[in-house]
Formats: C-alpha cells, structure tokens, sequence
C-alpha cells in the first residue's frame, strides 16, 4: 500500500481550485488568530480531555510542531500542483483549457503530505459549515460541493495507494 | 504519612503493563478509507485489524488503539492529529 508512485489526473480548472484552498490553508495556519479558531482546534484537538493541566501543557509542548508540519504538507502539496508550471489563479483559467488534465506523479512523502492535507482540509471546512452528521449537505451552500469533491479526491487517492 | 490518591494510582498501575493508551473517537468528517489507512499505515495493523478497529470506532463511537508507556502513547495521538483523526491519551480502565 505505500512505497509506490501514484498517478493523479486532475483538470486544470480543479488543480487551480485545489491550490486556492491550499493557500487558504497556508494563511489561516500562519493568521494571527490561530489560537482561537474552532478549526485549528479541531487539527489539535485536547490529548487529556478529563485533565485540562495534562492537556494544556500537550499542547504547549507539541503544537507549534504540528502546525509546522501541517505547513510542510501543504507546501508539498502545492509544488507538486506547479510540479509542470506554475497553477493560474482560478479566474485566469482559460475557459478552452480549463478541463485539460494535469498528470501528476507523485511519490510516497508526496502523497503522505497530500492525504493528510485533504483530510485537514475537509475538518477546515466541515468546522466552518458546521457539520455534525456524515450526510450532512446543504444545496444552497456551495462550500458543501467543495467538501465532498475533496473526499471524491480523498478516496480517489486512497484507492490508487491500494491498486 | 498518607500518599495522595493520585501516587496510589500510579503505583497500582505498575505491573500490569503500562498503564496509558491510545484513544481514537468517532468523528462525522473522516472517511472510513481513511482511518483504515491510517491504522496500516502508521501501526502497522493488518487491513482485518486496521477494518476492525475503524468499525469499532465508527459503531462504539471509539476504540483504544494501542497501550504502553504514557510517553508512547503521546507520540501516537500526535501522530494521530497529524493524520486529523481525534485522538487521546488515558490511564488503562481494565
């Protein structure tokens, strides 16, 4: 299941939409607000929940580290994105090439990195939208089309790890 | 004198075994896929094992994933944040 380069075929209108979130991402772990966000809360979530000392002084201890290494998967993420040229902003997508593939090859830290920032990505959201169900959906929320295509790209990723 | 509770507990909890283990609970975003590989890929567990314990997850609303040295089991949450799936760290209830 690991130690094998994987193929991932993405349009180029998906890879821009992709590298927009990732940015966000980027931002909001280097925003001043960090410790107070329910999201960032949710990635580092209390180790001692019926001991608040024990669980204060964990992350104390551990979460500056975890949001650094948070910060290194995405910035993998991102240049394997621009692995073949840089990724436009979404709205300097050309319209003709927008549904063009992308191929990218990635390796096993690669696609570590990329898993676990989509995972990040979808406790992001789903902390914004509020979801607390497994069927949570919303049609007239587009943000909910973008959680469920990141777990379309999850499981796509997770099945070519296990081909 | 008399001990506090607390150096009571922990001296019981000497000999059998180490006392602590790792917590993992249910949450409603990550995908069962993705807890799978994430007990094969950082425990080792065999996919049966690494299956079971994610539907135990899912079904009990948890499941202790490993036990040892509370140092260890430290190690393993962060390792488990890193991965977004809600861990946490316990002293043994058995």
């Amino acid at each position: 299941m690991t130690g094998q380069t994987v193929i991932l075929e993405m349009a180029r209108r998906e890879a821009a939409h992709l590298a927009d979130l990732v940015e966000q991402f980027a931002a909001l772990l280097d925003s001043d607000s960090v410790d107070g966000d329910p999201a960032i809360a949710r990635l580092s979530p209390d180790a001692y929940p019926e001991d608040s000392a024990a669980a204060d002084e964990f992350r104390r201890l551990t979460r500056s580290d975890l949001l650094e290494r948070r910060r290194a998967d995405s910035a993998v993420v991102l240049a394997s994105l621009a692995e073949d040229g840089a990724v436009p902003r979404i709205a300097d997508v050309d319209d003709d090439v927008a549904m063009d593939s992308r191929v990218l090859t990635l390796d096993p830290a690669e696609s570590a990195a990329w898993l676990r920032t989509l995972a990040a990505l979808r406790l992001v959201l789903a902390s914004r939208l509020g979801v607390t169900a497994e069927d949570a959906h919303d049609d007239d929320d587009p943000r909910f089309g973008v959680y469920e295509w990141l777990g379309y790209r999850l499981e796509g990723l997770l099945q070519a790890l296990n081909e | 004198m008399t001990l506090p509770l607390e150096e009571t507990d922990v001296l019981s909890s000497v000999g059998e075994g180490a006392g602590w283990e790792t917590v993992v609970w249910n949450d409603p975003v990550n995908l069962m896929s993705y807890v799978v590989h994430v007990f094969r890929e950082y425990f080792g567990y065999s996919p049966a094992r690494a299956e079971e314990l994610m539907l135990a997850v899912h079904h009990r609303g948890h499941a202790i994933v490993a036990e040892g040295a509370r140092e260890q089991m430290e190690l393993h949450v962060q390792a488990m944040h890193d991965y977004g799936l809600w861990a946490t760290v316990r002293r043994t209830r058995s």
